[in-house]
This record gives C-alpha cells, sequence and structure tokens, in this order.
C-alpha cells in the first residue's frame, strides 16, 4: 500500500491548485487524475478574471492566455443587444484560457511544489480506517491502494468522492446545466476582445456564449436546464449555430459536452480526513456557470488547510473547518445574490428579456461587471426591484 | 443501460444520478444495473442524447 500525507483526486485547475499549496505546505501529496491527458477533453468556455489569476499567484502567460477580453456584448431574443465595452471600467476583465495548456501548467506547478502526479488512475472506491482514508486505485490494469491521512476531492460534478465519504455532494437535475460547446474558426465577430451572450428560449434555463479566442476563433456554447426542456444541449446549440449570424458560417473543430453545478456550493464541504473541493463542491457562481476561478480559490485553501492540518497532527472536521469558513466568507453572499438573480432571469419570457434589453439602450453603465448589471436591470425593471431590489 | 458509441464521457449522468451507480471512467461508463431503480434522470440529463435503456 501507498502511503501519504494528502492525496488529490481529479488534476484540474482546482486540484492541481490544492495539490501545489498542500506540498507548499510541507505535506507529502499525491495527485491522481483518471484521464491520460491532464486537461483534455476540456469542459469550459475557457473565460477567468485577471483580479482572480492574480489573487491566485497566476501570472498570465501567453501561451495559455491567449484573448485579452475588454468588453461584453448581451443579446436579447429579438436581436436588440447591449455593448458594455470602451470607456467603462473593467473590474471582471479578464482573459480566454486555452486550457489544455493551463490545467498542464498548472499541475507542473503542484510537481515542482513537490507532489507526485499519476495520470491514467481511477480512484474506485474508499474506505475509512482510523485517522486515514485508504483508497482503492487503478491504474494501466494495477490494481493498489493508497492511504491517506487527509483526501482531498477533486473530481468534478460527478464527484464520487464525497458522496462515497457520505457528505452531500450529489446535484440535482435542476441544479445542474447540462452543456455543449464547440469550438469553431471561420465565426464573424465584430469585436474579438468582447464575449457575447444570448438569452431567452435560444437556451432555456442558461444562455448562449461566443467566448473569442482569437479573430475567428471562438467557443460557441450554451447551457440548458434540462428540466425545462425534452431536447438535449446539443441539439439547442446545433439550432443556435445553423441561424445565428455570427456562426452560420462558422466551422467546428472541436465538441465539448459536460455538466455544470449551478445550485450553490454544497453545506458541509468537509468531515473528518476529508475536505472537497471545485465543481464536486459546486464551488461555481450560479449566474454565469463560472467556475475556474472561484474553484481554485478554494482549491488554494484547501491545500493551506490540508498541510496546516498534517503539521498539527490533527485531521479532524473540526481542524478542518477553516476550509469550510474561508470558503463560505468568499463565496457564500455572492452565491446567494447570484442564484437570485439566476431564478429571477429563468422566469423571464423572451418578450420580457427583449423589453429589458431596450430599456438597456439609454441606460449608461459605469463599469462592466455582475453586480452593476443587476443594479442597472433593477432600474429599469419593476418586476426586478420587486424580485431583487433589496439585494443590491 | 445502453451507452451509445456517441457518448462523450463527459460525467453529467454520473453526477446527478441520486443513488451515485454510475462509476465515470476515462472512456467508460460503468452502470450498477442492480441497484438502479430506473428513475431515467441520467437519460434525461444527457447532452448529447447517447443512453437509452
Amino acid at each position: 500500500m501507498i502511503e501519504t500525507d494528502i492525496l488529490v483526486v481529479g488534476a484540474g485547475p482546482v486540484g492541481s491548485i490544492a495539490a501545489k499549496h498542500a506540498a507548499l505546505g510541507g505535506a507529502d501529496v499525491i495527485l491522481i487524475d483518471k484521464k491520460s491527458e491532464i486537461g483534455s477533453p476540456k469542459r469550459c468556455a475557457e473565460g477567468a478574471s485577471k483580479e482572480g489569476l492574480k489573487f491566485l499567484g497566476i501570472e498570465p502567460q501567453p501561451i495559455w492566455a491567449i484573448n485579452e477580453i475588454k468588453g461584453i456584448r448581451l443579446v436579447a431574443p429579438d436581436g436588440t443587444d447591449v455593448w458594455l465595452n470602451d470607456e467603462i471600467k473593467l473590474p471582471e476583465a479578464g482573459y480566454i484560457l486555452e486550457r489544455k495548456i493551463f490545467d498542464k501548467h498548472i499541475a507542473m506547478d503542484a510537481g515542482r511544489a513537490g507532489a507526485e502526479i499519476k495520470v491514467k488512475t481511477l480512484a474506485k472506491s474508499l474506505k475509512k480506517e482510523e485517522d486515514s482514508y485508504i483508497v482503492s486505485c487503478e491504474s494501466m490494469g494495477e490494481e493498489f491502494e493508497i492511504r491517506a491521512k487527509i483526501l482531498i476531492g477533486a473530481d468534478g460534478s460527478e464527484s464520487h468522492i464525497g458522496r462515497w465519504a457520505g457528505l452531500k455532494t450529489g446535484i440535482k437535475p435542476k441544479d445542474m446545466e447540462s452543456g455543449a460547446q464547440f469550438e469553431m474558426c471561420n465565426v464573424k465577430m465584430e469585436d474579438y476582445s468582447v464575449l457575447e451572450f444570448y438569452f431567452g428560449s435560444v437556451a432555456p434555463g442558461g444562455y448562449v456564449w461566443i467566448f473569442p479566442k482569437g479573430e475567428d476563433i471562438a467557443n460557441v456554447g450554451l447551457g440548458v436546464i434540462q428540466s425545462k426542456t425534452d431536447r438535449s444541449a446539443y441539439d439547442y446549440l446545433v439550432d443556435f449555430v445553423r441561424t445565428c449570424p455570427a456562426t452560420k458560417n462558422a466551422k467546428i473543430v472541436e465538441l465539448n459536452v459536460g455538466g455544470v453545478p449551478v445550485g450553490g456550493m454544497i453545506k458541509d464541504l468537509s468531515d473528518d480526513n476529508i475536505l472537497i473541493v471545485g465543481d464536486a463542491a459546486s464551488q461555481v457562481i450560479p449566474l454565469t456557470g463560472g467556475g475556474i476561478v472561484s474553484g481554485m480559490t478554494c482549491g488554494m485553501f484547501a491545500g493551506e488547510v490540508a498541510a496546516k492540518s498534517i503539521k498539527s497532527g490533527d485531521h479532524s472536521k473540526k481542524q478542518l473547518s477553516e476550509y469550510n469558513k474561508r470558503c463560505k466568507d468568499l463565496l457564500d453572499d455572492k452565491m446567494k445574490k447570484h442564484l437570485k438573480v439566476r431564478n429571477y432571469l429563468e422566469s423571464l419570457s423572451d418578450e420580457e428579456l427583449n423589453s429589458v434589453a431596450t430599456a438597456f439602450q439609454d441606460v449608461k453603465f459605469e463599469e462592466i461587471s455582475t453586480t452593476e448589471l443587476i443594479k442597472k436591470l433593477v432600474k429599469v425593471s419593476p418586476k426586478a426591484l420587486l424580485k431583487l431590489g433589496k439585494l443590491f | 443501460m445502453i451507452v451509445n458509441e456517441w457518448c462523450m464521457y463527459c460525467g453529467e449522468c454520473a453526477g446527478v444520478c441520486p443513488r451515485n451507480l454510475i462509476l465515470l471512467k476515462e472512456t467508460d461508463l460503468v452502470f450498477d444495473d442492480f441497484r438502479c431503480n430506473e428513475c431515467d434522470i441520467c437519460i434525461r440529463v444527457c447532452p448529447v442524447s447517447a443512453l437509452k435503456k
């Protein structure tokens, strides 16, 4: 049996940054991933904020921060659009990443910090034994066990680790956004430094995004809440790209699919000897579905708290509760607000969305941020004022 | 459960399975058919409609 202080299951950027900070804190760390290549296939629109990366101490590199974003365009069902760019402050500006490179870069950071990395290694089951977890693994036809004093579950929205350990990480269908995305070339964008969002019945319960990766290259994707429709996310995407002026002559070079947990962070993020991070803990911003920065920040917290716990020799739920507190301080309030806004937006018909977009034509925006958008929404829509007025 | 060849192994079905009965491998889905109560949630959420009974 292999013995280690900390075992991280899942080498996405959240698991990798947890492993990195755990190793930097002096712990013996093993990071495993079921895939043969870290970062592929992506399940992500690849947007990340500058401020978020800075907070994480990650210096953007041109090889993976491939396009700088300077604005957004919101498009209503009737085509009325709202441009937020140029002379507006950009507190939430950011980059489009090349996740296949970024994820490896973060895993390499973990490796350089001292974590051992095992690819093509599947966690098949686990059992609690005294003050540790024993995880049964399979890799290249070989079965073996890893005993860890602390287990970090970073195994994505399909998380088994949390549920095997008795934590409530399962996701209800109403809280899982079903996503499909094409990476395309020959996309006709008016400005490839602007993120485009399309709302309404093009994507029930979600929205369509066009995230530019280059002059004519973009991730074109959407999320739908499957309980609101009988059609698949893929079917909606095919319809959209056939009819949208920007994409009807575009060519598909990649298809990505996957679920995004948008129901808000789970309540219990840890227990004795275990922490849950990233999509596995639903650390995704409900309104946008963005989870890179929020998940990685919590991943960093998890690594730091786990290393501290190893040093102290106390791996109890109480000792690990610092992780819960730091995550909740960071995300709880934001999650609650965004959930309410999300529920409100889901309740709007196409006609109501058109009215909001029309009303936005005369609004002067001071900055590009979700909060600013909601504040202005409350000003132009009496229904929004009623539902969201107290939040912002 | 029949997993059609266009399954992309994204794991969304595994995430919503209320009994945690679907194990996602890199290019395989393993269903515990014996314990499945046929709620069909996994079939309904699949983004590419790759699952059927």
